[in-house]
């Protein structure tokens, strides 16, 4: 079994010059008191966790939301956050994990099982009254926006549907699409693939499974290594003949290409591989477009659109690929948020007696939406967790760069989030 | 494709990149961390010491003469002291658009400050909420009452009354419960500040304090009088005690530091220029005298980033721009520069810490011509298109000689100018 190492965070600590630009830009520190801040529970309460024992000092660090600004803020390089993973993995070995937040790791499982009848799992989940009662019995927030099975079926059915019209072609890409994609906006990787197939390349789609971001959100360093292991298997073979492994989901491709095997310590050959292999899919087009391969013939989309910068966008060290790419898009006048985090934070802002403070701290997102006008139809944002959290919080459309993009070549519909005929 | 990528996101950096994109250029910043105006006072220090000398210096313009005299490899020996007294007009003028005014004496000589421990600090220009703070001579001025918050970390009013006192200055200390600024137990700056731009808090607060206040005083508070809305904030609270109000800066990091830089942060974002943080360059390429690209650590594979010039504002040895060890080995960052160091043989560091003429090494950094290009030893420009600017710059120990911010301003735009200049040529 996986036990939590300290690898990678020692030499860290001595590093940390108590100067507190962490907490003073942490927006939970900024929302309550519950959390003192990064400097507390990271780097000053790490010199007193020891291997074995029994108690971690501070069970605050279970407030931190793992959106890593504090790691972009410190001027010492220190990775605040992951030993704020660490820490929290620490408590679930010692006293194992509860029920709501084992279940909040398993979203593949549940939008599988969401997914066998959707029309009837949206009813029974999302309704007040068993709404309600997750929250009493479970401890989910009763107003946290938790996503709707897709009722147009999975984005592997569609797949599966129209398998004689997808392109055949020499250049092939491989997709990782997430279970997010799978289960809950299939849109995304219609227009993903729509893209793809516009510039020429053939789309794979291997078997895969949930990245176990959630899991190492939730403290359960064994069973995302299980599932980082299984992906790492599964992609292989293709980062080994060279083709390129390509996320819609900006947290999944983090989580599979750094953060799986920073937290896990593992460094072996094949991660190394598959960190090479793997892209955003913006940051992929972007590098398409520098070898002057990207087709731009887009219409002129007239809008203005708040682009929000996720947090693990942010964490990929990349720029802002997304708004490279929209900004050759006549007419969009792509607009970068600099609000901290949108507060929803993984499967943070789901739980009951952390809704309130992600709601608080995406203040600052829902503001600078508002701020660029009433006009304002859609919002973009690279993440999931984000759009869902954006659209809860402003009401506005919220949809992924490559849904803009796909809709800029006429060949997807933003407003219905479907593929033109 | 880019004009120029600026690297670094202080105050030499952002001034750069404004010069740069007022003046039509296509701009990038690349930034490792936030930047140094996180560390600051929040005033603009010209020259407040000569090196190896203890007296300050009461007119910093007049004094860069003699200082250019005397070093002429120093940065401001390079931009000349009318370029100088330009650039802090023009900073000056831009802090009166973001709405966060700087003010200075009108001879252009130094104010003396309270520092957060009680001491005169020189400073040239110093934003509007330390204006009524200047301690103009022992005895002189309207005596002071310094309050704090209880139970608040980062500024000890009763220590700060006391030093002035011992030297001279009128001053008391009063303390207040920090639950009239926030319900919570425990806050750092940056949550008081953001908590005082509500109205209804400041008028707490200025209800406990204006009882305090004798008739005569002036009234010093930690620099947390708001954030985003600290002009009506500050304003706000004079007017409702009734007295002249000042900031007293804070342990960093700095909020009067944190609200320039986002006003910055905004004015570039609305002149289209893009900040990227948390970018390291790894790697360059140079061709024929000219750097062609660079690549910063990413997630994954390096990233390129590519532009006509490069304008290098990374800072010195604290800043990062100069990564040295123990073993004795100093390196620019970035591009591998030159350094100019202490000369061979000669000691890095003085046995004493506190030693007043400072330490060799602080001033080491790159040396760059009239121009603002990085020079080799033979004095040469390294490469055609970059521009160094900031605390890179050798021949300077700005902490030391309290010069740090007008040397940013001053080199930033001057160097910025320098690459506006060659880039239009190479475009034309």
């Amino acid at each position: 079994m996986h036990t939590v190492s300290w690898h990678s965070v020692g030499e860290m600590l001595d590093a940390c010059i108590k100067c507190n630009i962490c907490s003073s830009y942490c927006p939970v520190a900024a929302a309550t008191d519950k959390f003192p801040g990064p400097k507390y529970v990271g780097p000053q309460a790490q010199r007193f966790r020891e291997r074995g024992q029994a108690h971690s000092p501070d069970h605050s660090v279970d407030y931190c939301s793992a959106c890593r600004v504090c790691n972009e803020a410190c001027p010492s390089g220190i990775k605040i956050a992951e030993i704020n993973a660490r820490a929290k993995a620490q408590i679930v070995e010692d006293r194992g994990i509860p029920l709501r937040n084992w279940l909040l790791g398993r979203n593949e499982l549940l939008g599988k099982a969401g997914s066998l009848a959707p029309h009837l799992a949206n009813l029974a989940m999302h309704n007040p009254v068993s709404r309600l009662a997750a929250e009493k019995v479970m401890g989910i927030a009763r107003e946290a926006p938790i996503p709707r099975w897709s009722t147009h079926g999975t984005f592997g059915a569609w797949m599966k549907r129209t398998h004689a019209e997808r392109l055949r072609a020499e250049r092939k890409v491989v997709y990782f699409h997430g279970c997010s994609t799978m289960y809950y906006e299939p849109e995304v990787g219609q227009a993903a693939v729509a893209v793809f197939e516009h510039n020429g390349y053939e789309v794979i789609v291997p078997p895969q499974n949930c990245c176990g971001l959630p899991m190492l959100n939730n403290g359960e360093f064994p069973a995302a290594e299980k599932l980082y292991r299984s992906n790492v298997a599964k992609l292989l073979p293709y980062a080994e003949q060279g083709y390129a492994i390509v996320g819609t989901s900006i947290s999944c491709v983090l989580t599979l290409r750094e953060e799986a095997a920073e937290l896990l310590d593992i460094e072996d050959e094949a991660s190394r591989k598959l960190r090479l292999a793997m892209w955003d899919m913006c940051e992929w087009l972007r590098d398409l477009h520098q070898r002057g391969e990207l087709r731009t013939d887009f219409r002129p989309l007239e809008m203005v659109l708040p682009y929000h910068v996720s947090c693990q966008s942010r964490a990929h060290r990349m720029g802002r690929p997304a708004l490279d790419v929209m900004a050759l898009v006549p007419g969009l006048d792509a607009r970068e948020s600099d609000a901290r985090c949108c507060g929803l934070a993984g499967t943070y802002g789901f739980k009951a007696e952390k809704y309130e403070i992600a709601m608080q701290v995406g203040r600052e997102a829902f503001q600078f939406i508002e701020d660029q006008g009433p006009d304002v139809r859609y919002v973009a944002a690279d993440s999931e967790i984000c759009r869902w959290q954006l659209e809860h919080g402003t009401g506005k459309k919220a949809r992924h760069p490559v849904e803009v993009l796909a809709a800029a070549y006429g060949l997807y519909d933003l407003e219905a989030r479907r593929l033109e005929a | 494709m880019y004009d120029l990528i600026v690297i670094g996101a202080g105050l030499a950096g952002l001034m750069a990149a404004h010069t740069a994109a007022q003046a039509g250029l296509k701009v990038k910043i690349i930034a490792k961390g936030l930047g140094a105006l996180h560390w600051g006072a929040g005033t603009v220090d010209v020259l407040g010491y000569y090196p190896d000398e203890q007296t300050p210096i009461e007119r910093p313009l007049e004094a860069v003469l003699r200082l250019a005299e005397a070093e002429p490899g120093h940065p401001y020996a390079l931009v000349g002291a009318d370029r100088l007294a330009e650039a802090l007009q023009a900073f000056r003028a831009l802090t009166v658009e973001l709405g966060l005014p700087y003010v200075g004496a009108g001879d252009g000589g130094n104010l003396w400050l309270p520092s957060p421990a009680g001491t005169p600090r020189p400073a040239c220009l110093a934003p509007q909420a330390q204006w009524a703070g200047r301690l103009e001579g022992p005895g002189q001025g309207a005596p002071m009452l310094i309050v704090g918050l209880q139970g608040m970390r980062d500024l000890y009013p009763q220590m700060v009354a006391a030093n002035l006192a011992k030297l001279g200055y009128p001053a008391r200390a009063a303390s207040l419960p920090l639950e009239l600024v926030t319900p919570r137990r425990d806050s750092n700056t940056a949550q008081l500040a953001a908590a005082l731009d509500a109205p209804a808090v400041r008028s707490r607060l200025a209800a406990a304090l204006k009882p305090l206040v004798h008739a005569g005083e002036r009234v010093g508070l930690p620099a947390i009088v708001g954030m985003k809305d600290h002009p009506a904030a500050l304003a706000q609270l004079q007017a409702e005690i009734g007295a002249p109000v000042f900031e007293v800066p804070t342990l960093p990091p700095s909020v009067p530091g944190m609200r320039m830089y986002a006003a910055l942060r905004h004015r570039l974002q609305r002149l289209g220029v893009r900040l990227e943080i948390n970018l390291e360059i790894i790697a360059f390429h140079a061709e024929g005298g000219r750097v062609v690209s660079i690549e910063t650590e990413t997630s994954a594979r390096p990233l390129r980033h590519e532009a006509r010039g490069y304008l290098l504002a990374t800072g010195g040895v604290l800043g990062g721009g100069i990564a040295s060890d123990y073993l004795g080995n100093a390196r620019e960052t970035a591009f591998g520069l030159p350094l100019a160091l202490p000369a061979e043989g000669e000691p890095w560091f003085r046995p004493r810490f506190f030693d007043p003429a400072g330490h060799p090494f602080f001033r080491a950094g790159v040396a760059v011509d009239r121009l603002f290009r990085p020079v080799d030893v033979a004095g040469a420009p390294v490469y055609e298109n970059v521009w160094a600017a900031g605390g890179l710059l050798a021949h300077a120990d700005p902490i030391r000689e309290r010069s740090l911010e007008g040397i940013a301003i001053a080199t930033g735009m001057a160097a910025a100018r320098q690459a506006v200049g060659a880039l239009r040529v190479a475009a034309q």
